[in-house]
């Protein structure tokens, strides 16, 4: 049973070699990175959703460059992959059920 | 601003940034940067009611003060513990609970001939009021009790505004925070690890399992239950209880992350609830910040568990019956909170007059049948209304063969949702341990891997959390 005050995040683990500062900055800014690479559709699509105006033009022109060049590249493949077959496995049905009742997208 | 949104990524990583580089010179300045990221944080909902945190932090360090200042005298704190304790009920019953008794008195006063002079206020909620009255009020609860010493202004700000926890818990106390904001935070890589797993493992329960149960299922059998089979409206219950728990121990487990990035431990709030042997264990493991906070400062206060069984009894039901109208201004939370209480007050009854001998149930017995006492209360927390409730039992009461609704992935993810209730207790530290192992560089991209994926499969758009509205 947890205690009331324990933290999850109260983990001792073997502390050799990068510091858990280093740690952090590396792992998150090669996240960040990856993501940038194979997801960068996703900045496309936010900057999209930024109200109308010459900063927002600008954003909006960097992030639809960079998407467009990592859609050019073939970046963005294992994400649509993914996600076509995430959607024919949901897609899927139990015999005699009729399909269709959970396509929201 | 939600956390599984590109907004929230692209508004934490520059604070990640500032508050281990400015913040690493100066403790003040770094939380003058989470204060100041919080505030932004906040205002992205409305920037009115950043004022009103404002506002809620100086009362509750105004009444701290004297509190102490009376204590260091030798006299009562009372007078000002009732000042501060009511300044933030007042906060919390205008803007939470205003509406509702208007409309409770509402036909109570036509009847009298007076309902023709009642106001008629539009009341926006603020996000987070509820967390952020409790934490304030359990403040000067603790420093009247001398179980913590009041801080500074600038520390008292934070931990009100300190943006992790603040629209949707957990409730941390300032007796917990307040002495990690002094010093200056260190990361261990177990820290690191764990932050990033309950991060990542958030985003998929939020984006993936929740949001794909609500709208594939809960929200439709919700909505018209008298359309749908009895297969439906049972898998949509059961639904519900694995929405809720995936949503809001979601919200938990990265703000628990987030806050472990930034170099702050915060409390566990769940601990697999649902294998739950009796209803008091379940309150043990779900929402474990407000049930905590309940015992502590209304169980307690209330005498507790000194007296008689029935006393016993009449706490725990009044406990349980304020923890449903913390939840909202609406029958159905009474209703639930009295469903939990009463069954709370027969197990104390049971427990009290059980005869010698009498065997104990199974505990795969007990399990299921606390997991049913609990989803059947969760169809009264997620029906809009009463007679939705009512309509829902008696639907489901019926029974009308046939499956229209559950396709083999929300089944699926149904059992997803349970399944991850009997994993091994000490499976994320084994966890952490292993993922603190991996170079930094892995590390990296195996975050960046487990994003991706859940992206591919999340739901478009991202619905609020279900506690944003509490």
């Amino acid at each position: 049973m947890a205690d009331q005050f324990d933290s999850p995040v109260d983990v001792e683990a073997d502390e050799q070699g990068l510091s858990g500062l280093a740690q952090m900055a590396v792992a998150v800014g090669i996240a960040v990175f990856t993501l940038a690479m194979l997801n960068a559709h996703a900045l496309g699509a936010w900057a999209d959703g930024l109200e109308p105006g010459a900063r927002t033009a600008r954003i909006s022109a960097v992030a639809h460059g960079l998407a467009d060049q990592a859609a050019t590249r073939g970046l963005d493949g294992p994400r649509a992959a993914l996600k076509q077959q995430w959607d024919r496995v949901k897609a899927a049905r139990w015999p005699d059920q009729a399909s269709g009742n959970q396509d929201q997208r | 601003m939600l956390f599984p949104t590109l907004d929230f990524g692209l508004f934490f990583l520059p604070v990640l940034l500032l508050v281990w580089t400015v913040g690493l010179a100066s403790n003040e300045w770094r939380k003058i940067i989470l204060l100041l990221a919080s505030w932004v944080f906040y205002g992205f909902w409305d920037w009115r009611f950043v004022a009103l945190l404002i506002a809620s932090a100086a009362i509750n360090w105004g009444c701290a003060q004297a509190i102490q200042r009376r204590l260091d005298d030798g006299r009562s704190a009372q007078p000002w513990l009732g000042i501060g304790v009511a300044a933030n009920l007042a906060i919390l019953g205008f803007f939470k609970y205003f509406g509702f008794f208007l409309e409770q008195l509402a036909p109570i006063l036509a009847r009298a001939g007076w309902g023709r002079d009642l106001p008629v206020l539009e009341i926006i909620l603020p996000v987070g009021i509820s967390f952020f009255t409790f934490q304030g009020m359990s403040y000067l609860i603790d420093i009247a009790r001398r179980q913590t010493a009041p801080a500074s202004f600038l520390d008292i700000t934070l931990l009100v505004s300190f943006f992790p926890h603040l629209v949707a818990g957990p409730i941390v106390r300032a007796s917990h925070l307040v002495p990690q904001f002094k010093a200056v935070p260190r990361l261990t890589r177990g820290m690191v690890a764990t932050a990033l797993i309950l991060i990542c493992w958030g985003l998929f329960k939020k984006t993936v399992v929740a949001s794909e149960l609500a709208t594939g299922l809960v929200d439709k059998t919700f909505f018209d239950p008298s359309a749908l089979t009895g297969l439906d409206l049972a898998l949509g219950a059961y639904g519900y209880a694995v929405q809720i728990y995936c949503d809001f121990s979601a919200y938990s487990d990265m703000a628990v992350g987030l806050a472990a990035l930034l170099g702050y431990r915060f409390p566990r709030n769940f601990d697999q609830p649902y294998r739950a042997t009796s209803l008091q264990d379940f309150w043990r493991r779900w929402h474990i910040s407000l049930s905590s906070w309940l015992r502590d400062y209304l169980y307690i206060s209330l005498g507790g568990n000194r007296g008689g069984v029935w006393f016993i009894c009449r706490n725990l039901m009044i406990t349980m019956l304020l923890g449903g109208f913390w939840h909202g201004a609406k029958w159905t939370f009474l209703i639930w909170g009295a469903l939990h209480g009463g069954v709370l007050a027969i197990e104390r009854l049971w427990r009290e007059w059980r005869p010698e001998g009498f065997p104990a149930l199974p505990k795969p017995i007990a399990i299921l049948i606390i997991f049913h006492i609990v989803v059947a209360g969760w169809i009264f927390f997620r029906a809009d209304t009463l007679e939705g409730a009512l309509a829902y039992f008696t639907q489901l009461w019926a029974f009308r063969p046939g499956l229209t609704l559950a396709s083999p992935v929300l089944c699926g993810l149904i059992a997803l949702g349970l399944a991850i209730h009997f994993t091994p207790p000490t499976l994320l530290p084994a966890l952490g341990r292993r993922v603190a192992a991996l170079p930094a560089p892995v590390l990296g991209l195996a975050v960046g891997l487990a994003i991706l994926l859940t992206d591919a499969m999340r739901f478009e758009g991202v619905a609020a959390f279900i506690y944003y509205q509490f």
